[in-house]
Order: structure tokens, then sequence, then C-alpha cells
């Protein structure tokens, strides 16, 4: 999760896979992979258009860029910030893998416009991070084993920050409206409540931040 | 990445945005996006403008003169929340925790579900029986009409080119205990799916138990929401028998044309919206 943006901000902590491709370049890895080569055609879907100048503020810090109009928060994200936590999964606002805190309730980056995220405060799964420590919600996710293959994780782990904001103390009940948004191939789903659950109570304890 | 938009407006105020619609013919209003966003990558909509609502100040509620104002860009969330709402208009309030999953509730407005029109649109039936009317706004000027008018075929408003929907209104039900209102939908799960059928229901019971004033609508099951107009007359007078619900549901089969599609074939919605109604009935018999 952060970690990785945490290594490409702090030189010499060794070297991860996005990392690696961030710096070698898309050149020599077409190369190797037999993606398309600069020069040959690439399919274009729309004709890039004007970039409009915004500013967005993603888990507290204030981020001037140039975007497209049509781009969404979500490719905004991982494709030119290269903050990857958040995920690509259905892109119709179905699985929840894409949700991201927008001024604290979840929303789907898949759907939302990039700017449209102006003017609001944006919380990925990195943003949940504490320096190197994991957030509570993170650690309950953790010590509940509560994914397999952890690709809905970061998605999971964003909504149950939103529901636990709206409501400290949800039932099992609540806990499954407020994630029903989320899907899961893996089923991990009894893991995942009791995640929440853990860390609802831990926070009811004076243990979460 | 692949919306076809070249340019988003983000007006600051409503009456920027009738003048920014005015200027752009071809724009379209989004508000919350989780069917225009959707669409426009489907190619199902397009358009080079957007035109951003949320900025424009048409995210209210108020309750005044015996009317409840719901503000277009409104989220489900916070009309499921609010009290007014669920005073006024329960079956709206339930309807809006059925939109979608939370955060779908979070960003989804009634000013978009309605303008969207679809024929499964969860805040119609609650609506259409509380004869609730939408007040539009354009460059041009204003006009006030029934939901029951918006609607003029799938995915298709009355709305003119330009023409924005400024806030809904339902008139304030004298709240009676002899009131009972509801909303159900069918589907294969309970969040996060499109209705297969669905009927909002409010019924005014007299003193014996039987059925003064029956008001249902269904959606789903037609071209778009209506309401059940022949049901409701055969239900008037009547006390909610397992006779009567029978009957009931055969009047309902006379309101609806459904059709075969993705979700579900044209029978199944028949049998399920009969059950809803017989489910809403027999709720009111039990009191």
């Amino acid at each position: 999760m952060a970690r990785d943006r945490n290594r490409t901000d702090k030189p010499g902590k060794g070297v991860t896979r996005r990392g690696f491709l961030g710096t070698v370049g898309a050149g020599a890895v077409a190369a190797v992979t037999g993606l398309p080569r600069p020069g040959e055609a690439v399919p274009e879907i729309t004709e890039p258009k004007g970039m409009v100048e915004t500013a967005l503020s993603i888990n507290g810090r204030m981020h001037r860029l140039l975007v497209e109009p049509r781009w969404t928060l979500l490719f905004v994200l991982r494709e030119q910030m290269g903050i990857t936590g958040t995920k690509i999964g259905c892109a119709r606002g179905e699985c929840g893998a894409c949700t991201v805190l927008m001024d604290g309730s979840p929303r789907y980056a898949c759907m939302t416009l990039a700017l449209e995220a102006q003017g609001h405060e944006i919380t990925t799964v990195e943003g949940l991070m504490d320096g190197e420590e994991l957030g509570d919600v993170q650690q309950a996710f953790v010590e509940e084993d509560a994914f397999q293959c952890g690709y809905c994780t970061a998605g999971q782990v964003v909504a149950a920050q939103g529901l636990l904001a709206a409501n400290p103390s949800p039932t099992v009940d609540e806990i499954r409206a407020g994630m029903a948004g989320n899907l899961c191939r893996c089923g991990a789903y009894v893991h995942i409540f009791r995640a929440v659950e853990r860390a609802a109570k831990g926070r009811g304890k004076g243990g979460g931040r | 990445m692949d919306l076809a938009v070249q340019r988003v407006l983000r007006p600051g105020s409503f009456e920027e945005a009738v003048r920014v619609m005015a200027e752009h013919p071809h724009a379209l209003p989004i508000a919350g996006g989780t069917d225009l966003v959707v669409q426009l990558r489907d190619g199902r909509r397009a358009a080079d403008v957007l035109v951003d609502l949320s900025g424009a100040g048409l995210a209210f509620i108020t309750a005044r003169n015996g009317v409840v104002e719901i503000g277009g860009a409104t989220t489900m969330d916070a009309i499921a929340n609010s009290r007014e709402i669920r005073d006024a208009c329960p079956a709206l309030a339930a309807a809006s925790r059925l939109v979608g999953a939370w955060p779908i509730q979070c960003r989804a407005t009634l000013g978009g579900n309605l303008a969207n029109a679809s024929p499964a649109a969860d805040t119609a039936p609650p609506l259409l029986v509380a004869e609730a009317s939408v007040h539009l706004v354009s460059a041009d000027g204003d006009r006030r009409i029934q939901l029951s008018e918006l609607f003029s075929g799938p995915g298709e408003t009355c709305l003119r080119p330009g023409e924005l929907i400024r806030s809904i209104m339902i008139p304030t039900q004298h709240l009676q205990r002899t009131v009972r209102e509801g909303f159900a939908k069918v589907g294969p799960r309970w969040e996060q799916i499109i209705s297969v059928a669905s009927l909002a229901h409010r019924f005014e019971l007299d003193a014996d138990g039987s059925i003064r004033e029956a008001r249902v609508a269904v959606g789903s099951v037609a071209p778009t929401p209506v309401r059940a107009r022949a049901a409701e007359q055969f239900l008037a007078g009547k006390p909610p028998t397992a006779a009567v619900r029978r009957e009931a549901a055969r009047h309902l089969q006379d309101d609806i044309s459904p059709i075969d599609d993705v979700r579900a074939p044209a029978w199944y919605r028949r049998v399920a919206v009969s059950v809803l109604l017989d489910r809403a009935l027999t709720e009111a018999a039990d009191g």
C-alpha cells in the first residue's frame, strides 16, 4: 500500500516493481512484453483534448496538475500521480475496488471526474497510514485475515473507514449494509465484517485515531 | 478513461448554472454522475460539455406550508436520513436506502435519478404515490409539472434543452395512524442491483380496516414508472382479504406492460410485482 510511495519518495530503500517500471521507462518494458513501441500506431479512443489546470487535495497534500476534463479521479490518481493503492475493478460503480473518501464519505473514484474533486479532501488507502504504521482499520484487516487475493482490500478498508466515521459503533447488520458496495470475489466477507467490528471496538476503547 | 467529454463547467450558483445551460444547449448536467458517467463511457449518452451542478446550491431539504421541497442535487443518503422526508414520505426514505449501495447513495441525487428516467428508478414510485411535482427552470422561465408528466419513455423525459430540475415538491400527508405507506423492490440481492420490479403504496384505512383510498405505483414493469390505476380503483372501499388481494393482483396486470430483458423475463416481473402488492396489502391488514 503506502510503502510503495514511501519507497519512491526515499531513494535507497530498495526496488519496487512499480518504481522499476516507472524509472526504466515504457520503452524498455515494451521491448520485453510486446506492448506498442513508440512510433507504433496506438488505437485512439478519443482525441486528446485541452488540459485544464487544477489543484487536488489528496491525503492532506495539495497537488497542482494538468488534467483533461474527461479523466476520472481514478485515472488521475493511478496513472498521473502514481497513487496506485486505489484499484480499478469494474469501472462502472458496482464493485467498490476504487473506493476513496471524499470529505470523509466513500466515493467510487471510477465515476468521479477529477475536476469534480476540486475543492474536496480526497483520502486514498495510502492516506490511512500513520507514517510507517498501519491505520487502525488496516491493522484490523490484517489481524482478522480479512482478505485472500487482496485486490478489493484497499476499497474495503477505505469503505470501512468511511462507515466508521459516519457510524462509530455499527451493528453487524449496519456493517453489512455499509460495506455492501464493495464486492470480494474471494468471499472473505465474514472476516471483513469481523475486521470492521474489531476496528470499531478498538476505537470505542480509545485505541483508534 | 475514454469519456468523450471536452469541457466540464462548474457554475457557482443556480442562476449561473441556468445561464451556462442556455449557452451550451447540448451540454448535459451532471450531479452525482452514478448513471451518467457509466453511460458516457458506454456511449449510451454523449456530451461534449458537462455542467457540474455540485456547486449550484441544489442540495437542500426544506419543509414549509405543507410541502417538503427537495433540491435536485440532494443525495439519496441525505434523503434517507431526513426526518422531514421520513415523516412526509416514508416510502421515499426507504427507496433512497435501496438505490445501489451506500457509496452510491452518498453520491447519487434525486434529480439525477428522475432525469435519467430509467423505468427502474427506485425513487419514482414513492414520489408518484405522494403525487409529487417537479420545479423545472431554464433561461426561458420556469414551470411546475406533475412527476407523472416528466417521464416520456425509457431514458426519456419532457425536459427541454437547457432545462434543469431545480427541486421536487411533496405535499405533506396528514399524518394519521390509518395511513400505511411503504416501498419494496425485487432483485437478485438487496444492494447494488437494478430493480426487477418495485412497488410503492399508500393505503388510507377506515376504522373497520377496509381501504378508503389506495395509491400504488410500480417500477420496472412498464416503459416508465407508473401509477397502478386499475388496481387502485378496485381496492378502494374493500377490506384487504385474501380474495381481494388475489383480485387486486389480477387488476394490476392491466396497469403494466413488462418486457423481457437481461434482468428478468416479463412473466417473472408480472409475478414479482403481484407478490409485492400482496405483501403490502397483507401488512396493511396486519397493521
